[in-house]
């Protein structure tokens, strides 16, 4: 019983080996697939054009760490921000994140703008809903806050208080192609 | 028998499909990049207004720590002392001295006199009072800078700069030799606003 195992592999053996030798016609061909390359999203301050600055009611650039505001001044922040967006697929929305943080105004003394965003090479405004394309792709965004201090202000209302703009970001976010769902 | 095992078995099916969406659903995620604004804080001046007497050099805060407005007594000159038909003069210092980090000007400004008897001395009703704007207090003792002068004034004053409010009490000259002596109260109120 043994030596007949022994015996069928050997067989089984034998008949590998002949079809490793086994020599036909065949031909091969290169797939020419090439090579796949990836899109890039990112979103940066662009310093070369307007790295954030503050300006009053005259329109003169003021430090907004030693600069003290007062009833009937209006303050604008404004920065430019560089968008990067490439790819086929690519779609992404901007939107600001967060606001500020009012600490000791009463609420009839200011008025502060939501943070506005618009694409100052198109010359267009940004919603939040927007859908970007790679079409913006090294567009410059300039985002813009207005803070006023309002003339209607009366008696010593609002003096010596404190607004901290500091909590607004910016955030591009891809949207996912419509094909990703189904992956 | 058969039946119920298959039903076991698609029912494990069915959660593991589920189970394998929501861990698809929690791990998906995108591209993003975020940046900040370091928008910084913005500060509200002081609103801070210096009262300085003349003959004194006093000076104190138009508005006290606790928000309660200041009381300032000012010296006369010569001092305390009228005799009929002639005045004495006095004056304050108002000081803009604010930290606004743009323009703030202010006006200030003596409303009408308010003049009480001391101990119904009767010396109220011969007193006149006239208020006038200057740049110093040395002025204030000039008669010819109250020459066609009202009874309240008012100044404009550039962020950290001073001006004066002058004013001439003036006794009547028909007031009887009764009065040597009496004395009466005069209380100026001083209101300070943004222009």
């Amino acid at each position: 019983m043994v030596k007949g195992a022994i015996a069928t592999g050997v067989g089984v053996v034998l008949l590998v080996g002949g079809g490793g030798t086994l020599a036909t016609w065949n031909q091969a061909q290169s797939a020419s697939m090439g090579s796949i390359v990836s899109g890039d999203l990112n979103l940066e301050v662009n310093s070369a054009t307007n790295g954030g600055k503050w300006t009053n009611a005259n329109s003169t650039v003021v430090d907004i760490n030693t600069y003290r505001v007062v009833p009937g001044d209006t303050l604008t922040y404004t920065q430019d921000l560089l968008v990067t967006l490439t790819g086929d697929l690519m779609k992404a929305k901007l939107s600001v994140t967060n606001a500020g943080v009012n600490a000791g105004f009463t609420a009839a003394s200011v008025d502060v703008s939501p943070t506005a965003l618009k694409d100052a090479t198109a010359a267009k405004p940004i919603t939040s809903g927007d859908v970007l394309t790679a079409s913006v792709n090294g567009h410059v965004v300039t985002a813009s806050t207005t803070f006023t201090f309002k003339a209607s202000t009366t008696g010593r209302d609002s003096a010596n208080q404190r607004y901290n703009f500091g909590p607004i970001g910016y955030k591009l976010e891809q949207q996912a192609p419509a094909s990703a769902n189904a992956q | 028998m058969r039946t119920p095992r298959a039903l076991k078995a698609a029912g494990l099916v069915l959660a593991a499909v589920v189970l394998g969406l929501l861990t698809v659903q929690g791990t998906y995620a995108l591209w993003n990049a975020a940046v900040n604004s370091n928008a910084g804080t913005v500060q509200a001046a002081d609103f801070r207004v210096s009262l300085t007497d003349g003959p004194t050099n006093t000076s104190m805060d138009m508005t006290l720590a606790d928000g309660t407005a200041a009381t300032i007594a000012l010296s006369t000159t010569p001092i305390g002392v009228v005799v009929p038909g002639q005045s004495v003069y006095t004056g304050v210092q108002l000081g803009n001295a604010t930290n606004a980090g743009g323009d703030f000007t202010i006006k200030a400004g003596a409303g009408e006199p308010v003049i009480t008897d001391t101990s119904g001395s009767g010396v109220a009703s011969l007193l006149s009072v006239k208020a006038v704007g200057a740049d110093a207090l040395a002025q204030c003792t000039s008669a010819a800078l109250y020459a066609g002068a009202q009874t309240t004034a008012s100044v404009s004053i550039a962020k950290n700069a001073s001006k004066v409010l002058c004013f001439q009490v003036t006794l009547a000259g028909n007031a009887p030799g009764s009065l040597q002596g009496k004395s009466a109260g005069i209380s100026l109120p001083l209101a300070v606003e943004q222009l």
